[in-house]
């Protein structure tokens, strides 16, 4: 684990807090969408297909501000679209550290130089890049659909690190990934100097070019469990040990939907960050109103089934590390020793 | 979604097996522009991105083509829905995508942009 321990604290006292509250349900990570513009066009992406005008729209900082104020989430992580492509990125980062958030900008970071050299962004405990790599440059250009987008993202990350900021890389797999390359990429991202690495199995959205890619829940266990066996010590996640141990198929979790509300120009999204069956006006209206048994493996339906995505399962892992001593146990010595 | 299946072109009739809801529905899950006849005539293209049916008075809401909006509009007050902008998830396909990349290969040995 490479969270630092003040971020650690921070997560661990709110969840403490909510729990203490009595709140059954209550948001760790919130997505904030300011925008659906991006500069690339990958294949298992289901981000960015709108017609123009939408393309063209972003939220206001205010807005972003609100909605973060309104969900109470103690970490927030602005997807996408490229948010570097977002007009007011500087801005908005700036509040957001004011605020304390923990921030995870998700970048393909094909403009993180430009951006770093502008003085748009400043080193902060509180800011950290989390660098979309699907894995070597082979297999991530393919992923992005583009030559060269490995090389730049690197040079990317470098300057970043050069400048003094937190840098994560964030991965997603799916079906063909190879664990060996995989295990490579860990090793060459480690080199690089990143603070931690975060990887999830990708999602078959609806509208994604690339159907045919998304990995089963079983192919994704026997995947993660080969990639992570006897793990380098060297190797730093920036996720819950007790996640990769379900990743691995060691951990039966169930998704928590609302554990990382998803907000965008069109509202809050029901029920996650990946489905869109609709839109709440506020986050109160989200949560008092979604009808959440209708989601998650357990619930049947058909677009949970093979779920195993970060945004609702790394929830449940937080939650279950505070949950029982067992829980905590586990994360504890996952996180001391190493091993998953 | 594969193209054989984009509903791009579409102006469904109401009534006679299909209902204005199924139709909303169809239009909620359309990533593309959509146009929705009021019943004194008027028409909005835009995007449709939001509805809510199970509300005492159900409802409709768009970005229009400027972008402008949220518009909203009571399921009441629809007579017709057609697809009438370009499917933006649709004609893009992954298996395009490899198939334009094995023929860029051949020649250049650099893979193309997504959606060549």
């Amino acid at each position: 684990m490479s969270v630092p321990l003040s971020q650690m604290w921070a997560v661990a006292s709110y969840v403490l807090g909510q729990r203490l509250r009595g709140r059954r349900r209550y948001p760790l990570v919130l997505m904030l969408e300011p925008l659906f513009r991006c500069n690339l066009a990958c294949a298992g992406c289901g981000k960015i297909q709108y017609p123009p005008q939408i393309l063209r729209k972003h939220l206001s900082v205010e807005q972003c501000l609100a909605a973060v104020e309104e969900c109470g989430a103690p970490m927030v992580s602005i997807p996408g679209g490229e948010p570097l492509m977002y007009p007011e990125i500087g801005r908005l980062v700036r509040e957001l550290v004011l605020r304390r958030k923990y921030v995870y900008l998700c970048t393909n970071a094909l403009l993180l130089g430009q951006k770093l050299a502008e003085g748009l962004f400043e080193p902060s405990r509180y800011l950290s890049f989390s660098v979309h790599m699907d894995g070597l440059r082979e297999e991530h250009d393919e992923a992005v659909c583009r030559a060269g987008v490995w090389d730049d993202a690197v040079a990317g990350i470098r300057e970043a690190l050069r400048r003094g900021f937190r840098v994560t890389t964030n991965t997603t797999l799916f079906e063909g990934a190879n664990p060996l390359r995989m295990r490579e990429f860990f090793d060459a991202m480690m080199d690089l100097g990143v603070e931690g690495m975060m990887i999830s199995p990708g999602y078959s959205y609806s509208k994604a070019p690339d159907q045919e890619h998304f990995l089963r829940r079983r192919r994704a266990h026997e995947l993660f469990a080969r990639m992570l066996a006897n793990p380098s010590r060297r190797w730093k996640f920036n996720q819950s040990p007790l996640f990769l141990q379900f990743l691995m198929g060691k951990q039966d979790f169930e998704c928590t939907p609302w554990g990382n509300p998803t907000y965008n120009m069109f509202g809050w999204q029901r029920p996650c960050y990946l489905l869109q069956e609709g839109y709440a006006s506020s986050f109160a209206e989200l949560m008092e109103t979604t009808r959440w048994e209708q989601y998650g493996r357990r619930s049947g339906n058909e677009k949970c089934r093979d779920c195993m995505v970060h945004c609702g399962y790394e929830p449940t892992a937080v939650h279950h590390a505070f949950a029982s001593w067992r829980g905590l146990r586990d994360t504890v010595v996952a996180t001391v020793t190493g091993r998953l | 979604m594969p193209d054989e299946t984009t509903l791009e072109g579409w102006a469904p009739e109401i009534g006679g097996g299909l209902t204005l809801a199924e139709v909303v529905e169809r239009a909620f899950d359309y990533r593309g522009n959509v146009t929705v006849v009021r019943t004194d005539g008027a028409e909005v293209e835009g995007y449709l991105f939001n509805r809510a049916r199970e509300v005492p008075a159900p409802f409709v809401q768009m970005y229009d083509r400027n972008g402008d909006g949220p518009l909203t509009i009571l399921y009441a007050e629809i007579r017709a829905i057609r697809f009438t902008g370009k499917d933006m998830a649709a004609g893009n396909s992954y298996a395009a995508w490899l198939r334009a990349r094995d023929a860029a290969k051949t020649t250049s040995g650099a893979p193309p942009a997504a959606g060549a």
